[in-house]
């Protein structure tokens, strides 16, 4: 298997010395791993290489695309492939779900190429980025130039010039394109896309499973909005969806263009030997039960697999952490300034081009080593790698795999290693490895129906085309919606119809990604310089852009002189420290209308409207390598304030009383229960864990209560002014909430099982292996809690038991 | 459900202030031709024309009599872009009988709009030639859609189209501070716009009709969309002069057509 001696093997050992021997594939450095670090490995297993199943290509295939495969050394179909060709050609709409790199892109191409040929059929493809959109053309014109099929594929986005766009809408037979674009840059203008609309056969929409949560909603409502126009141009086009794993597939794509769908599931790629190891970090403190850091073993891990020649990919949970690997993996492998670098970090919020150059170098084999965020996740083409480094659970079992999945060829092991992060999810996965390797992967959400997410899209549909009274919009009467927008005087109702009529194009108002929109930029101006480095969006701009912020690009530090709120900008210049940094930040919550109670318990849990503020409060600096804290600053930024919906418990005085020694102790066990209840609320309903948030507070705003260094509750009466827990009414809430403004869904599924959660939440605490509490369960404890009735585990037991159902 | 969506958006004062409709005295400029649209016509003296002139000016090779020539503008519901947006008025002169018509198509109700542009495509030949301000980039667009939405085919598609503000710019740019028409106007034809709506103000006249049924400020749309079409006819005649050899009959033509502005209503 391994026959092939791997050249980079022997060039990475010369250049690092005698530092340690080549390995030639993922399962040697699993086991030389394994070996060396037994205690860190709390489970490994392998899944074994399989044959491929493959099918001859189709007889009913035009002669010409059948000679365009063969050309490409394509002589048949892997059996999912022929699926999903018999599946189309009966007229059904598809979902192939198939792991990454089985070839999904045929199941699609080879359909809506053959109606290309035989009756001018026009496609529209979908990819969440522009870079897949940009690979994909790439390859259907390579297959196009390959039997000389005549068939025209286009990338149309933002970058599309405007002189080409006229040739596009009126030649393109496939455009390429995504939601973002669909959604304001063709749906509103459809009446020049007539053309394209009234011969459109197939719409093709890849990495269907990264449409979930808030975006995943928006997107369900552009393809609404696209069927309702297609319906007026007098079609009905076939769907053709793609997805990685997921628990869901029919389901999810099904709820996406609510339509009936077929799945196919069955890969018929062949596979090879895949290694997995979940990796716990070493206790370096056994008193405070402190692991080592999940970066510095990242760190290890990486730098291990590329001396042995092995290509490897870091994933890495926040830009931040990215630039942090890339920093320690660069001081190893890139010191030489006059080499070609072999480490590069990829994520979002590089510039296009700086990131096409990364694809580039990547494909080509010149780098070694990469780092990324979950941008790496999807199907972007970087060649073959060989072992994945997860630095922390990416909060899904779906996402592991589809991460993992990015290391594999054909012919020879792999190797996946899943670093746990002090975070109770990756400490409770790490430990209980039967629940990752068994667990079914996750099913994807949406929430298409939520009121706000509606009204948006409601409100672009109207421009679009008038609504006539009484019409759906998905399931729903739009009526009320209609009813909104006539009275905020952008719809004029008139003989049963309601007719645009502001001088406003609502699609730019409404961003897809996330809520609140307004992209940062961050410009340098060392030595007087005015250059535009990288982007941040919004929503994170006030955790990274602060004034004194080290901000990081492909990990050379810059740091926040000023930052331009109102203006969307953030001033910086290059500097040298040796510190990093990291915001501190705060939240609170306020009940502003409950829509639904019930007795839980001995209290009550709810489900409503709050109020959450969150503030940036400061910021700490620190050391690289040592991850000492070496000070802290101020930030001065406006809170971010959001409406949004939440599932909420209490407990009344009296009970709490009876039930505890005093309210410090009671907080406690809320803060410790919320832990809980968060880690099996994320995992019940697949919430991205960012998407699903915790707070312990009062129910009217006017306090609430965050964990100190030690796990025990700290109150604060307002952003950062800690306060006594003896005064006034004391009724401590427990809430789980939707973090974005008008919730998404994800409360009220919550509410309908909370007793399910309480008891899920009480059996963890339970179970827990644990003496008194630990980040896997009710959150870390001090050593010198760990007695008896007082420990954090106990108490949250006691706030769970007064909460559950009997 | 509405409700419940009003809570979330605040927009509960706004919805219960109610609708006042004022009473006003003035009539709709003109007659009403079909529900909900308006036509408003009137036919003046003009400087001769030649009997045909040679259209090089505006780079289209072709000799055109007069009594092709469709000048048109729109007033529209804002600038937008996209399929929101929407012409409530159309203003069309011609040389008719060897004088200058205009003809006006309001809608007063959106419902109006098909009879509008059945009404307007209803005044087009096939071998009518369009002349236009920017209206190659903004107007003919516009319409299309508008003929797109209600499943017609578009009557202007074909049609050899003036643009006047290419052959303008390709004159005076860099010359004038800029090339925009009441520019053009001044310079060209000494029309100074008195109590003129600004074309920016347009679509809330015609939102203030639509809601609280205000017809004053139609009035002054209609007048501004007259002088448009004036301004078109005069700039043109400016150029056949010009494209005949005779700079002193452009410029003859050009103080001829200053009555455009002082004849003005």
């Amino acid at each position: 298997m391994n026959a092939l001696p791997n050249p980079l093997a022997q060039r990475a050992v010369r250049a690092d010395g005698a530092l340690g021997a080549p390995v030639s594939g993922g399962d040697q450095l699993a086991r030389r791993l394994a070996r060396r670090y037994a205690d860190r490995i709390t489970g490994s297993f392998v899944q074994p290489d399989r044959e491929g199943r493959y099918a001859p290509l189709p007889g009913d295939m035009p002669p010409a695309l059948a000679q365009a495969l063969r050309s490409r050394g394509i002589e048949q179909l892997y059996d999912h492939q022929a699926q999903a060709w018999d599946a189309t050609a009966a007229g059904e709409h598809v979902v192939i779900a198939t792991p990454t790199a089985s070839g999904k892109s045929l199941c699609y191409t080879l359909p809506v190429i053959s109606a290309a040929i035989r009756q001018r059929a026009k496609a529209l493809f979908l990819f969440p980025t522009k870079a897949l959109a940009q690979d994909q053309v790439a390859e259907l014109l390579e297959l196009n130039q390959a039997g000389d099929l005549g068939v025209k594929a286009f990338t149309f986005d933002g970058d599309t010039p405007g002189d080409a766009r006229q040739a596009i809408r009126l030649h393109g037979d496939i455009v390429v394109s995504n939601p973002d674009m669909l959604h304001q840059g063709i749906l509103p203008h459809h009446t020049k896309w007539a053309q394209f609309f009234e011969n459109l056969r197939y719409v093709v929409i890849d990495e269907v499973h990264t449409y979930r949560g808030v975006f995943g909603s928006h997107v369900a409502n552009v393809l609404r909005r696209l069927q309702r126009v297609c319906a007026f141009y007098g079609v009905s086009p076939q769907f053709i969806l793609c997805s990685a794993t997921i628990g869901n597939p029919a389901e999810h794509a099904s709820a996406l263009i609510e339509q009936p769908v077929t799945a196919i599931t069955e890969s018929g790629a062949p596979v090879g030997e895949k290694h997995v190891l979940l990796w716990n970090p070493p206790v370096v403190n056994p008193d405070l039960g402190l692991r080592a850091s999940a970066r510095s073993q990242s760190n290890r891990i990486a730098r291990t697999a590329i001396r042995a020649g092995l290509k490897t990919l870091v994933f890495a949970q926040s830009r931040l952490m990215v630039e942090v690997l890339t920093k320690y993996l660069k001081d190893v492998f890139d010191n030489d300034p006059r080499k070609p670098p072999r480490i590069r970090a990829y994520r979002g919020g590089y510039l296009p081009t700086e990131r096409r150059a990364a694809e580039r170098e990547m494909r080509a084999g010149q780098v070694d080593g990469i780092v990324s965020t979950s941008a790496l996740e999807l199907g972007v083409d970087i060649g073959a790698l060989d072992v994945v480094v997860l630095n922390g659970y990416p909060g899904s079992v779906a996402a592991t795999w589809q991460r993992f999945g990015r290391a594999g060829r054909r012919q020879q092991a792999s190797l996946g290693v899943l670093v746990a992060s002090s975070d109770p999810l990756d400490q409770y996965l790490v430990r209980h490895p039967e629940f990752f390797r068994g667990a079914p992967p996750e099913h994807a959400r949406i929430a298409p129906d939520q009121p706000l997410i509606l009204l948006d899209h409601i409100r672009c549909a109207a421009f679009e085309l008038p609504f006539a009274a009484g019409e759906l919009f998905g399931p729903q009467d739009a009526t009320p919606w209609l009813q909104v927008l006539a009275e905020e005087g952008v719809l004029h109702p008139e003989g049963g119809r309601y007719e645009w009529i502001a001088d406003s194009y609502p699609a730019n108002a409404v961003s897809l990604r996330s809520v609140a929109d307004g992209n940062f930029v961050v410009v340098d101006r060392t030595n007087g310089r005015q250059t535009i480095i990288a982007e941040v969006d919004f929503s994170a701009a006030s955790l990274t852009l602060y004034e004194g912020a080290i901000h990081m690009v492909q990990s050379t530090p810059y740091q926040v002189e000023k930052l331009d709120w109102n203006g969307r900008k953030a001033y910086v210049t290059r500097t040298q420290v040796d510190y990093y940094t990291d915001a501190i930040d705060y939240t609170k919550l306020k009940v502003l209308e409950a829509f639904d109670g019930s007795h839980a318990g001995a209290g009550s849990a709810h489900h409503g409207e709050v109020h959450v503020a969150r503030r940036v409060a400061g910021y700490k600096k620190i050391r690289y390598y040592t991850h000492e804290n070496i000070g802290y600053g101020p930030v001065n930024l406006p809170d971010l304030e959001l409406h949004t919906t939440a599932v909420w418990w209490q407990l009344p005085q009296r009970a709490l009383d009876q039930a505890f020694d005093h309210r410090q102790q009671a907080l406690d066990g809320f803060l410790a229960a919320a832990h809980a209840l968060h880690i099996v609320a994320t995992v019940a309903v697949m919430a991205e864990a960012r998407d699903l948030q915790k707070a312990v507070g009062s129910g009217d705003g006017a306090w609430f209560a965050t964990p100190d260094a030690n796990g025990r509750a700290q109150l604060r009466s307002s952003f950062g002014e800690t306060e006594a827990i003896t005064q006034g009414p004391f009724v401590p809430t427990l809430y789980l909430y939707d973090a974005f403004p008008g919730g998404v869904g994800l409360s009220a599924p919550l509410y309908e099982r909370r007793e399910d959660l309480v008891r899920l939440a009480r059996e963890l605490v339970q179970r827990c292996d644990c003496r008194s509490g630990c980040p896997a369960c009710v959150g870390p404890v001090l050593a010198s809690d760990e007695q008896g009735d007082t420990a954090l585990k106990s108490l949250a037991t006691r706030v769970l038991d007064l909460i559950i159902a009997l | 459900m509405a409700d419940n969506l009003r809570a979330l958006l605040g927009v509960r004062q706004r919805a219960q202030q109610p609708v006042r409709r004022v009473a006003e005295p003035v009539a709709l400029p003109g007659r009403t031709i079909a529900p909900g649209v308006q036509l408003s016509e009137s036919v003046e003296s003009w400087p001769p024309m030649p009997a045909a002139f040679d259209a090089s000016f505006a780079r289209i090779a072709e000799t055109i009599a007069p009594e092709r020539l469709l000048l048109f503008d729109t007033e529209t519901t804002g600038l937008a872009g996209g399929t929101g947006t929407r012409a409530f008025m159309i203003g069309v002169a011609d040389w008719h009988e060897g004088r200058f018509r205009e003809r006006q198509l309001l809608i007063t109700t959106l419902g109006g709009e098909e009879a509008m542009l059945d009404c307007f495509a209803s005044w087009l030949r096939p071998d009518s030639v369009l002349v236009s301000y920017n209206g190659k980039s903004y107007d003919a667009p516009l319409l299309k859609t508008r003929f797109r939405l209600h499943r017609r085919a578009c009557p202007l598609d074909g049609l050899t189209h003036i643009d006047l503000l290419h052959p303008v710019r390709r004159r005076w740019r860099g010359v004038w501070e800029n090339c925009r028409l009441a520019t053009a106007e001044r310079q060209l034809l000494r029309v100074v716009r008195e109590d003129d709506l600004p074309g920016s103000e347009a679509p809330a006249a015609w939102l203030g009709f639509l809601r609280r049924g205000s017809t004053g400020p139609l009035h002054r749309v209609a007048r501004h969309n007259s002088q448009d079409l004036r301004s078109l006819g005069g700039i043109l005649g400016h150029f056949v002069a010009a494209s005949e050899g005779d700079l002193v009959v452009a410029e003859a033509a050009s103080l001829a057509t200053g009555v455009v502005g002082q004849t003005f209503r």
